[in-house]
């Protein structure tokens, strides 16, 4: 192969395959430019970037639905796009929508909100869009490059989201912490990556699967032999950790969570805590699945099954009883507990990051929820009840990996179980957010205690923001129930001492939360106003906006198989 | 005779490991400097000293004349380490950026000014 085929083949497959299934990213950039553009041309400079912002999102919302329709996601192709950097399934196509739509629902309510005025619009509508493309690319990453690219280029324009409202203590307060942990944490992150992607000699995660494979891991834990280069592995797989559960917001590194969350204003918060969260979600995702499951390599297992199994009988009649019982110890340790279970090559690393995350799972969801308990912020307490959240949203994931082993079924549904959660995210936090923001701009307040009697002075708003705190708890018959029982099922379905912990501790959690929600619920409804309060005004166009955000909560609690079904199909062609 | 860790290194032909190991000592110097600074420029160097000491070790994985077996990362880790490098560039003018709109609104650029958000 000469060099001229090399770059035919290289750029028939970049312009035919790869930048068709790249276009909403394309038209988000292509909009970042035309918008900066046209603030330096004369008269072109009259457009209101509003207008430029929500045109591009629109687009790329379009142009982010698979062709034939929603329903055709169980038909996509897995496919690898830029010679294997990023990867386009089911799973990106669903993150796509779900983030453009976001895209144009956060234009709008900045645009309702008025943080982003005529004179820096097209900053912010810049920087929320780089944001968005850095999280598509998070979503479809299959390469240690693109995976860090992509968490870099959603972080670094949240930095300055975080402090974008300028000449307040506060905010820029909010975007120190957040740049310093965040590029602190990013860094750990990379040199975690470099000793993975050294020790397995790849930085493209399937192969670096392969590699796992390849290098036989019960086999060398069994002897007790070579477990210098997986100590290197743990240690790795920690570190880049660090890095995922900063995005994800978990325990231990949620520290700039709540700060960045009181200190920005309530739209970024919204930003943060729907889009952010679940693009972590997704990359977690990736990664636990990419490194710890390969089909091939699952089929392999099936095959040699019979094999060992009558390997193992010989051996036990040949074996003298000590060496059997020690035998038995190390198959015990490497995981025979379910029933069904199938040791793999890869069942070691399932374990561990199955281990990893349910625990972290545990102690966030656990934390937040007792630490909102005492907020007297309204978005201080939602930033709380986002770290709660993304711990339980991080269990199916912990029971997807869990249950990929052996039986795909289950596992697709835990996977559909947290793209349905993120789904129904969107409305309930969003929801939330834009009404403290609108109620900001009326009353200048965030305080619960400011709340008081709201449901006198403006009560659809009151009733609105109700049903989103009702629906945060997870009560039927409103959309946040659904998701939750999902989670369960699928915790249930992995069964394991692990995740049946993780499982009691759920439904705990849920309870607990119940307090602090109401809380907020019952200042707002029942409490009497105070003698200093401030009239609440709010628009048409803002309390349309909010309806239509709220309304979904209501009708998707009714009637939620329309997005479990696109999500279950979503995740069905995973496996 | 005592036998330091890692003193071996020293009668071997320059290697992958001893690229690690000025990447470990850069990675720790940096992590340190994070930890310990209190000064927000301070705590950026040492971001600055982490990324590069993982860059060490993705240029080191890369090389194919320090490591001649087929598991080399290739051009990938050489291409990381470039990527990381303008990734640095942009995060360190957001952060300078940053820092300075901390400083207009606190006059300084001590990361324990930083506390009416208590976390």
């Amino acid at each position: 192969m000469n060099l001229q085929s090399i770059i035919n083949s290289l750029v028939s497959d970049t312009v035919n395959t790869s930048l068709p299934l790249f276009k909403p990213e394309l038209v988000l950039c292509v909009t970042i430019v035309v918008m900066l553009l046209f603030r330096v041309l004369p008269l072109l400079d009259k457009v209101p970037p509003f207008l430029l912002a929500l045109v591009g999102s629109v687009v790329a919302l379009w142009s982010s639905l698979p062709l034939e329709g929603l329903s055709t996601w169980a038909n996509l192709e897995r496919q690898e796009l830029f010679t294997g950097m990023l990867v386009y399934d089911s799973v990106t196509a669903y993150m796509k929508v779900f983030l453009m739509s976001f895209a144009v629902l956060f234009v709008v309510l900045s645009r309702l909100t008025g943080i982003a005025d005529r004179e820096d619009g097209q900053d912010y509508y810049s920087l929320v869009f780089g944001s968005i493309v850095g999280m598509c690319l998070m979503a479809s990453s299959n390469h240690m490059l693109t995976l860090f690219l992509g968490i870099e280029m959603a972080s670094v324009p949240s930095y300055v989201l975080a402090g974008i409202v300028k000449g307040r203590q506060r905010s820029s307060e909010a975007a120190l912490k957040y740049c310093i942990y965040g590029a602190g944490t990013a860094g750990v992150m990379l040199y975690g990556i470099s000793l993975l992607s050294g020790v397995l000699g790849s930085a493209h995660i399937p192969t670096m699967a392969q590699r796992l494979v390849e290098m036989d891991i019960p086999a060398s834990l069994a002897a007790g032999e070579g477990v210098e280069p997986l100590i290197v592995l743990v240690l790795g797989g920690l570190m880049m950790g660090v890095g995922l559960a900063f995005k994800l917001s978990a325990i231990p590194f949620h520290f700039w969570c709540p700060d960045v969350f009181e200190g920005a204003s309530a739209e970024v918060d919204g930003f943060l805590s729907v889009a952010s969260k679940a693009a972590a979600l997704a990359l977690l995702l990736r990664v636990g699945l990419g490194l710890g499951y390969s089909p091939e390599a699952e089929l392999a297992a099936v095959e040699n099954r019979t094999e060992v199994t009558a390997i193992a009988s010989a051996a036990e009649q040949a074996t003298p009883p000590t060496i059997r019982l020690v035998a038995d110890g190390v198959a015990d340790e490497l995981g025979e507990e379910a029933p069904g279970e199938i040791s793999s090559p890869l069942t070691p690393i399932r374990k561990f990051f199955v281990t990893v995350v349910a625990l972290i799972a545990i102690v966030t969801c656990t934390f937040g929820n007792l630490a909102a308990y005492g907020q007297t912020n309204i978005k201080r307490m939602l930033a709380y009840s986002t770290i709660a959240h993304a711990g339980f949203m991080m269990m199916p994931v912990a029971a997807a990996v869990s249950l990929a082993g052996h039986s795909t079924a289950e596992a697709s549904d835990a996977v559909s179980a947290m793209l349905f959660y993120v789904a129904i995210y969107l409305f309930m936090n969003l929801g939330a957010f834009a009404i403290i923001a609108f109620l900001r701009n009326s009353m200048q307040s965030e305080e619960i205690s400011d709340y008081a009697g709201l449901i006198n002075k403006a009560p659809w708003l009151a009733v609105c923001m109700t049903v989103i705190l009702f629906s945060l708890v997870g009560l039927p018959p409103l959309a946040g129930f659904w998701p939750k029982l999902r989670v369960l099922q699928a915790l249930l379905a992995a069964g394991g001492p692990l995740l049946i912990a993780v499982l009691v501790t759920a439904a705990l959690n849920t309870a607990i939360s119940l307090v602090y929600y109401l809380r907020v619920a019952k200042t707002i409804c029942i409490d009497s106003e105070p003698d200093t309060s401030r009239p609440v005004a709010i628009g048409f166009f803002p309390w349309a906006y909010v309806l239509v955000i709220t309304l979904p909560v209501l009708i998707f609690g009714l009637l939620p198989n329309g997005i479990a079904a696109w999500a279950k199909q979503a995740a069905d062609n995973l496996f | 005779m005592l036998q330091l860790p890692l003193a071996h290194l020293l009668n071997e032909p320059i290697g992958v490991a001893h690229f690690m190991v000025v990447g470990a000592v850069m990675f720790v110097c940096g992590a340190l400097c994070m930890a310990t600074k209190r000064n927000a420029l301070g705590v950026l160097m040492g971001i600055e000293l982490v990324l590069n000491g993982a860059n060490i070790n993705f240029i080191a994985f890369g090389s194919k004349y320090l490591r001649n077996d087929a598991n080399t990362l290739g051009l990938d880790g050489q291409l990381i380490a470039l990527f990381v490098i303008v990734l640095a560039a942009a995060e360190a003018a957001v952060a300078l950026a940053i820092v300075l709109n901390f400083y207009n609104n606190h006059d300084s650029v001590d990361v324990d000014r930083a506390k009416q958000l208590q976390g």
